[in-house]
């Protein structure tokens, strides 16, 4: 565990040292790829605007989650229970995801105005689709002589729920959430560029207005530890209380 | 002692001309035919019969997870009662171990109170006493897949005891376990039925399993299941495992046999039928 991180944090060390190097030997141009170092500066000299857009923009992405992510286990668990309620909504769930976000992403910021709340929906809706199917074929898979053998204790619907498909679901929900909450990010990123003040999104635009270079990989590098983090936070998580396997 | 089957004291279980149809893309297939038993409190019954005569099926039915074809009659502790009603009443153990992986071996174990509606922590006491006799000491908060198959069958008979109910069913407890395990797990489970006085209905395989632990063994045909025998086995307890060679139990194991053997030919020809 410790000698991973070590090794790679001195991977990522040597890319960076390698980038600098690179930039600097074959003489390439600031406007098309400036130097590690000069990112860096920006990033410390802008250390409050980014931070403000940091909070904001993993705000979004942690509400958006959180609320897709229940979303996604309701209308799951409902699927998995009801064959009928699979049968007439499970399509459109489908359908609705073969639409890309961005073609009705300015209608959420017209229904739902240009703050925080547009791009928590952009995440939320991105975040629900993979939760909603992996809790539902989780649930399903459960073992039925297992249901049969809690049946014969007594079990009614609700303990059966709680005490087998959940917990048999989980291993699958993890990956789901895993995916949801990188799906997530990208959601309130994409989100900002719908308009708005705040936000590493909409921190990205600008930079691209104003050609400014550092700033831009400044953001890129920012949205990619965030997305990291997240990912690492929920592997840990998945790791210490989900690690049973779903076949049996 | 007092006396298992009190002649005078009504029948735990009566069974009456239970059948099971099932009905399936390709026809019908009949698993169990009028079958009818009576089983008195405290007593051990065990049953043997080819592979694929219905008992599994039986003991879904008596444990209230299918429904017999109508006509059936099932008397439980004299009142008469319908396949879902005795979901909740009989202790069921089913061929497979089937514990849950996420659960520790005493929540594996205590998971038919919780589901009772027991808090947790009042189901651990009744536990607590019962993990030295079932030889899991130890080995409380360990997870099942640590457990050998020996261990882990154990964990799933105390889940069974531990759900008390006035009859118990046991498919095949011991069906996957090496010689020497089994007969340990055989004599153990007679002490722990002695000292618990539950009423015991097992299926097995085996012959000797059957004698050893029964005080009745019944013998089921091969498909449509019915009774072709009901051999009441007069053999003193406490038994020793000295048993297993004395004229008496050959004696009593050459009839099992016998009707065995014809039925497993009977049972080997429709296979072959198809
Ligand atoms: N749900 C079902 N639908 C259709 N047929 C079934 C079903 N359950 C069991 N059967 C059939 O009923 C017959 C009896 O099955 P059962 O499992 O009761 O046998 P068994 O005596 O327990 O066999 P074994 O000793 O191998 O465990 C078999 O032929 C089986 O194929
Ligand atoms: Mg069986």
């Amino acid at each position: 565990m410790r000698t991973g991180l070590g090794s790679q944090l001195a991977a990522l060390i040597g890319l960076l040292v390698l980038w600098e190097v690179g930039v600097r030997v074959f003489g390439v141009a600031p406007h098309n790829m400036p130097t590690a170092s000069a990112v860096f500066r920006d990033m410390a000299g802008n250390m409050d605007l980014i931070g403000r857009g940091v909070v904001r923009t993993l705000s979004e992405t942690i509400i958006g989650f959180v609320i897709g992510a229940t979303i996604g286990f309701v209308f799951g668990s409902a699927f998995a229970v009801s064959r009928t309620l699979e049968r007439l909504l499970f399509p459109l769930f489908i359908v609705s995801q073969a639409i890309p976000v961005i073609a009705f992403g300015a209608l959420v910021v017209m229904w739902l105005g240009n703050d925080i709340w547009s791009k928590v929906a952009i995440a939320a809706y991105l975040t629900a689709f993979p939760v909603t199917v992996n809790t539902c074929r989780g649930m399903q898979a459960v073992d039925p002589q297992r249901v049969a053998l809690l049946r014969s204790f007594g079990a009614g619907p609700w303990a059966l729920f709680w005490r087998l498909r959940v917990p048999y679901a989980l291993p699958s929900i993890a990956a789901a959430l895993k995916l949801g909450i990188s799906l997530g990010l990208i959601g309130a990123i994409v989100g900002e560029w719908f308009g708005d003040t705040v936000g590493l999104g909409i921190m990205l635009l600008q930079a691209m207005y104003n050609e400014n270079l550092p700033r831009m990989w400044a953001l890129i590098l920012v949205c990619g530890a965030i997305g990291i983090l997240l990912y690492a936070a929920f592997e840990a998580i998945e790791r210490r209380w989900i690690w049973w396997k779903q076949e049996i | 002692m007092d006396g298992p089957a009190d002649s005078a004291a009504p029948p735990m279980l009566q069974l009456t001309n239970l059948s099971k149809t099932f009905d399936s893309g390709h026809g019908r297939l009949v698993a169990l035919e009028r079958i009818g038993i009576e089983i008195g409190c405290g007593e051990f019954v065990t049953v043997v019969g080819p592979s694929g005569c219905g008992k599994s099926t039986l003991f879904n039915i008596l444990a209230g997870l299918a429904e017999p074809d109508t006509g059936a009659k099932i008397l439980y502790n004299g009142e008469p009662r319908m396949a879902p009603e005795l979901l909740g009443k009989v202790a069921f153990m089913p061929q497979r171990d089937l514990l849950l992986p996420w659960r520790r071996v005493v929540d594996n174990a205590i998971l038919p109170l919780q589901v009772e509606g027991i808090p947790r922590a009042e189901a651990l006491k009744r536990a607590q006493p019962l993990f030295v006799e079932f030889g899991l000491s130890g080995f409380e908060r360990h997870y099942p897949q640590q457990l050998s198959g020996g261990m882990r069958q154990r964990v799933a008979l105390m889940r069974t005891f531990l759900f008390e109910r006035d009859l118990t069913l046991l498919d095949e407890p011991f069906g996957a376990l090496d010689a020497l395990t089994r007969s340990l797990m055989q004599r153990w489970l007679l002490d722990i039925w002695q000292r618990h006085q539950r009423t015991i209905l097992f299926i097995t395989h085996d012959v000797d399993e059957a004698i050893f632990l029964g005080d009745r063994v019944l013998v089921m045909t091969a498909r449509p299941g019915r009774i072709k025998l009901v051999l009441d086995v007069p053999l003193a307890r406490p038994r020793p495992p000295e048993m297993l060679t004395s004229p008496e139990f050959i004696a009593l194991k050459r009839q099992v046999l016998a009707a065995i053997e014809e039925e497993s030919i009977k049972s080997f020809q429709q296979v072959a039928e198809g």
